[in-house]
């Protein structure tokens, strides 16, 4: 019985060769979204899913008036371990801050994420080098482990394990220390580092001032964690107190402390955003309507063969086999089919792996061994199999057997709504992705050729560790630099206009306070960056005030304090009065998704972090010659960072800034593709079948005088309509989605209309293509073999 | 009305060639109603199609009305068709989404005739087959007779000078064929020539000439007294 079925089953399949294959490649396409997106899905939920402790370790966090943040003073942790038993383990970690050079005798590495831990935080969260860790014998002892990479390229021949000197900073001016091995850097963790040091205690001697530090504990398993959060929250009260902070501001009284689980800590933890979690939801939800296209399509495909089987399901009926037989039957047939859609979806996954991580910045591979993919395929195929399947085999088996035998029979009635709406479905979709990627790319290309207010071309930052604060100290740098030929300006400042974020601080003028940003510069900052001015002037060194006490504000700052005429006025913040000497106009500096904020400009600012970002503005026709140059002469200009010269081109920094947009904009252009492209797949054998279902009908109308156009708009005409409504349905979705989209910008187009009619245009066109391929063969033939008698 | 000189048609398929017709010479004139009988696969379909300007022949001559039909495009054999012609088939060939009178409707959409003249030629048509309350049925909800009757009427709606009938009453029982024997009558003593392929010397006593085919040849032509008559 089973090899009869399964002979007709092959026989069908190959009868109907052109369906099966368009059904079962469309299916293998969208799985390998599908498994590409799954394993995507799998790899950013599961990180420090290794470590044993995954569910009972959790990050001590503080929630201020305005934020919440996972920076903690190390006492903290000190004095839960000490009084809370079920909290097993504490570990203190502190981030270096800086990037830092480490030297060999051959090469040079940077270490730009170093971090410090203690000994039980290495422990705990398995920071573990090659070798067994070594509790460090004493207080001050340290252990210093590189990175594999690192390692490798400060000593490429070695071999052993042995401890290793480097110099650390230039070669000039740095200090020597011990490497005491390699580590492997686990990427899938929430903890990552390119250098480590590991002590026995962290933080020692920082009292509860020193919020910067991350606090980890490990409790028993059991432990009641809003109870535990409570206690460690009194906890931290009561040690402020005793620790002779001061409490009675607002702030102090308004911090509270909470728990946050590691396992959060990736995708959505409380100190942050959960962009990445809602970007997670957003790609798996998009995958699952592609799978479900793909499905379908299945569905439709076969219920519109569904006539060619009913004469078989009507004679083996009168044979006396019972429906659930043939129910299973068909499933099987279609399982069998599913087999095959996905061992292509993982041979098309595995073909467009390499680009999917890039796109994702990930390093995922389908033939690793822990793959979750192993459990997780056999259950989707079983799931597509029963979506794909169940209605088909319900109608094929559902053929009453009188009416099949009689001849005259015909599904196409009873699941003609089904069958259409179902094809709406797919094309709705379709025209929302067109649509949301045709707007994404119209803001995507605003935001290029939009003016952003500064000129980031032949901008070239420079990497620096050197405090360049004081504008006496910088002079004489500035002057060696301005002596090679090419640079045209020079300044160093607290930041550089590449979406970083600037200081904020309160500032009164005429009596009226607000927060503002503040950015410290050095002269020729504007000139660098060519930023216009509104009114007033820019620093200049021939005014001796403009060290002491200059500002200079933008147009929103102006606007906030609501000034019509601000120079000459006095702005007081940070125990300073200002005088302000110029307006700038606005420049977008933190890109388009923030408004400008008002900001203020100065040299001397006492409240302000140390200024080490140095900007060049070099000739374009001289850049190469310039830059080498500089690369020469670097250690006599600027002995910290010596023989470490790292250069980048502002314009390359700033367009990191729609990163994020293109990565959107590639995620859609891919969906756009598959789901027209898989929507047409059905579109086509569905159109295949609908002609060859009708060619009597077209025949008849042939002879009757009718003329190949009129027969060609005949055909089409049904299935225009449908794409007219899928256009209709989709149109205010997207309308709804892309203007929340680009609600996520400070600076944004209107929607605009053309997106919008491009993808009708696009359907449309595909459709009528589509079907007059199809139609065209009916039209051609010869309408007396479609009269034949049978 | 027809003349047909030296007609040759001949199927070619991978394996064999089928000589269908193999020089028929067959004249009709206007307003007579000729039979073609003949074994299965002699060549009386193909003959009908021929006649009908679906097919087109290896070689000879076909004139209607002087006019050499053979030497129109594909365009013109088509106007052609549909001014001057019109089919009944054994299995009625009826658009089943199509009800009654949309069926009947159909040529003269594609004639061109305008929205209030085709209801009234519709209709007019429609009484005449007696199948006035049947108009607005499915061609499923109707027995066969009325299904031929359906075809004929769709036939006879756009006053064709020639109508062609292929096995008509192959698919009804005596009953029903003999209704639509006395349409076809009817229909050739208003002056319709009429060329019905069939199978029944019953049916076949209905037409003034009898011609038999095999193997593609005309083998013999018999009148038929009685009508022929009339006729003259
Ligand atoms: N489309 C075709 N291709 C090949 N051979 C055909 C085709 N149509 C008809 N024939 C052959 O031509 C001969 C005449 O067919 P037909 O005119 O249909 O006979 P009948 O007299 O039964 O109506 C038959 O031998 C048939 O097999
Ligand atoms: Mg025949």
């Amino acid at each position: 019985m089973f090899k009869l079925n399964l002979k007709i089953a092959l026989r069908n399949l190959w009868k109907n060769g052109g369906i099966t294959s368009i059904n079962v490649g469309g299916l293998a396409i969208a799985l390998a979204a599908f498994i590409l997106v799954m394993m995507y899905v799998t790899y950013e939920t599961t990180f420090d899913k290794g470590n044993p402790n995954y569910d009972n370790i959790y990050i001590v966090g503080r929630t201020m008036p305005e934020f919440k943040t996972n920076y903690t003073p190390p006492p903290l942790g000190k004095a839960i371990k000490q009084n809370f038993p079920e909290v097993m383990a504490v570990g203190t970690l502190k981030k270096g801050g800086f990037e830092f050079a480490i030297s060999s005798d051959a090469n040079t590495a940077f270490a730009s994420n170093y971090l410090m831990v203690d000994y039980e935080a290495a422990k705990m969260l398995q920071l573990l080098p090659n070798e067994e860790l070594a509790k460090p014998a004493n207080e001050e002892g340290i252990l210093f482990f590189l990175a594999k990479e690192s390692m490798m390229t400060l000593f490429p021949k070695k071999k052993d394990d042995k401890p290793e000197l480097v110099t650390l900073g230039s070669k000039a001016a740095g200090q020597t220390a011990e490497v005491k091995g390699t580590i492997s850097v686990n990427k899938h963790s929430n903890v990552t580092f390119d250098a480590l040091s590991v002590r026995k205690e962290l933080g020692k001697n920082e009292n509860y001032g020193y919020n910067n530090y991350n606090t980890y504990i490990q409790v028993k398993s059991g432990t009641d964690i809003a109870a535990l959060e409570q206690k460690i929250n009194t906890l931290y009260k009561n040690e402020l107190i005793k620790d002779g902070q001061d409490v009675s501001t607002d702030r102090y009284k308004q911090t509270t402390i909470f728990l946050d689980p590691l396992k959060n800590q990736h995708l959505k933890p409380m100190a942050g955003n959960n962009a990445a979690y809602k970007v997670l939801i957003a790609l798996s939800v998009l995958a699952m309507l592609i799978l479900l296209i793909a499905c379908i399509n299945f569905t439709n495909l076969s219920i519109a063969q569904a006539t060619k089987r009913a004469k078989e399901v009507g004679v083996k009926k009168v044979l006396g086999v019972y429906r659930y037989q043939l129910t299973f039957q068909f499933l099987t047939e279609i399982l069998m089919q599913c087999v095959v859609a996905t061992i292509l979806g993982l041979l098309i996954a595995e073909l467009l792996m390499p680009k999917f991580n890039a796109l994702f910045n990930v390093s995922l591979s389908i033939w690793s061994a822990n793959n979750a993919l192993l459990y997780q395929l056999p259950l989707i195929l079983l799931a597509i199999t029963f979506i794909a399947g169940i209605y088909p085999a319900m109608v094929l088996s559902g053929f009453k057997p009188s009416l099949v035998l009689k001849g005259n029979f015909q599904t196409s009635r009873n699941t003609y709504w089904l069958r259409n709406s179902l094809l709406i479905v797919q094309f709705s979709v379709a025209v929302i992705f067109i649509t949301s990627l045709l707007i994404i790319s119209t803001q995507l290309k605003y935001m290029r050729t939009q003016d952003v207010g500064f000129n980031a071309n032949q901008v070239v930052y420079i990497k620096n560790i050197m405090m360049f604060s004081d504008p006496r100290v910088f002079e004489p740098v500035r002057q060696k630099i301005m002596r090679i030929p090419g640079i045209k300006s020079v300044t160093v400042a607290t930041g550089i206009p590449d979406g970083s974020e600037n200081g904020s601080n309160g500032y009164t003028v005429n009596g009226v306070e607000a927060s503002i940003d503040f950015l410290d510069v050095d002269f020729d900052y504007f000139e660098t960056l060519d930023i216009k001015l509104a009114d007033g002037r820019f620093f200049n060194k021939a005014f001796k005030t403009d060290t002491a006490n200059s500002a200079i504000i933008n147009e929103s700052a102006a606007a906030k304090y609501g000034l019509t005429d601000p120079i000459g006025k006095t702005i007081r913040g940070c125990s300073m009065d200002y005088k302000i000497v110029g307006v700038v106009k606005d420049f977008k500096a933190q890109g388009f998704e923030t408004p400008v904020q008002p900001t203020l400009y100065s040299i001397k600012n006492p409240c302000g972090n140390a200024k080490t970002q140095l900007m060049l503005k070099i000739d374009q026709d001289q850049m190469s010659e310039a830059i080498a140059t500089l690369k020469a002469q670097w250690p006599d200009i600027n002995k910290m960072d010596g023989d470490n010269f790292r250069y980048y081109f502002l314009n390359d920094l700033y367009g990191k800034l729609f990163q994020k947009q293109e990565q959107l904009q590639s995620v859609f252009f891919a969906a756009a593709l598959l789901t027209i492209f898989i929507a047409t797949l059905g579109l086509f054998a569905f159109a295949k079948y609908m002609t060859n279902n009708r060619m009597k009908e077209i025949a008849v109308r042939k002879v009757l005088g009718a003329s190949d156009v009129q027969i060609l708009k005949l055909l089409n005409s049904s299935f225009f309509a449908m794409v007219i409504i899928a256009n209709c349905i989709s149109w205010p979705l997207a309308y709804v989605l892309t203007k929340k989209w680009l609600e996520t910008f400070a600076y944004r187009i209107d929607i605009p209309v053309l997106p919008f009619l491009i993808s009708a245009a696009v359907t449309i066109l595909l459709t009528v293509l589509t079907v007059s391929i199809q139609a065209a063969k009916a039209v051609k033939a010869n309408p007396v073999n479609a009269l034949k008698y049978e | 009305m027809i003349k047909i000189e030296n007609l040759e048609k001949v199927y070619k398929t991978e394996e064999i060639e089928t000589t269908a017709l193999n020089g028929i010479n067959l004249h009709v004139k206007e307003g007579e109603f000729v039979s073609i009988m003949g074994p299965s696969g002699c060549g009386k379909s193909t003959l009908l199609n021929v006649m009908g300007l679906l097919d087109k022949p290896e070689s000879g001559s076909y004139k209607f009305l002087e006019t050499e039909l053979l030497k129109l495009n594909d365009r013109e054999r088509s106007n052609f068709r549909k001014r001057n012609m019109g089919f009944v088939f054994q299995n009625f060939n009826l658009i089943d989404e199509l009800t009654v009178f949309e069926n009947i409707e159909l040529p003269l959409i594609y004639n061109k005739i305008p929205s209030a003249e085709r209801k009234k030629l519709v209709n007019e048509i429609i009484e005449r087959m007696n199948i006035v309350n049947r108009s607005g049925h499915f061609p499923q909800q109707l027995s066969g007779g009325q299904q031929q009757r359906v075809a004929v009427a769709r036939a006879l709606v756009t006053k064709p000078k020639l109508v062609l009938a292929d096995e008509p009453t192959g698919n009804l029982d005596s009953a029903h064929g003999n209704e639509v024997m006395e349409l076809l009558c009817e229909l050739n003593e208003t002056g319709t020539t009429i060329v019905m392929v069939t199978h029944s010397s019953h049916d076949a006593s209905f037409s003034n000439r009898i011609i038999n085919l095999k193997d593609g040849h005309v083998i013999s032509e018999k009148i038929n007294k009685g009508k022929t008559e009339e006729l003259i």
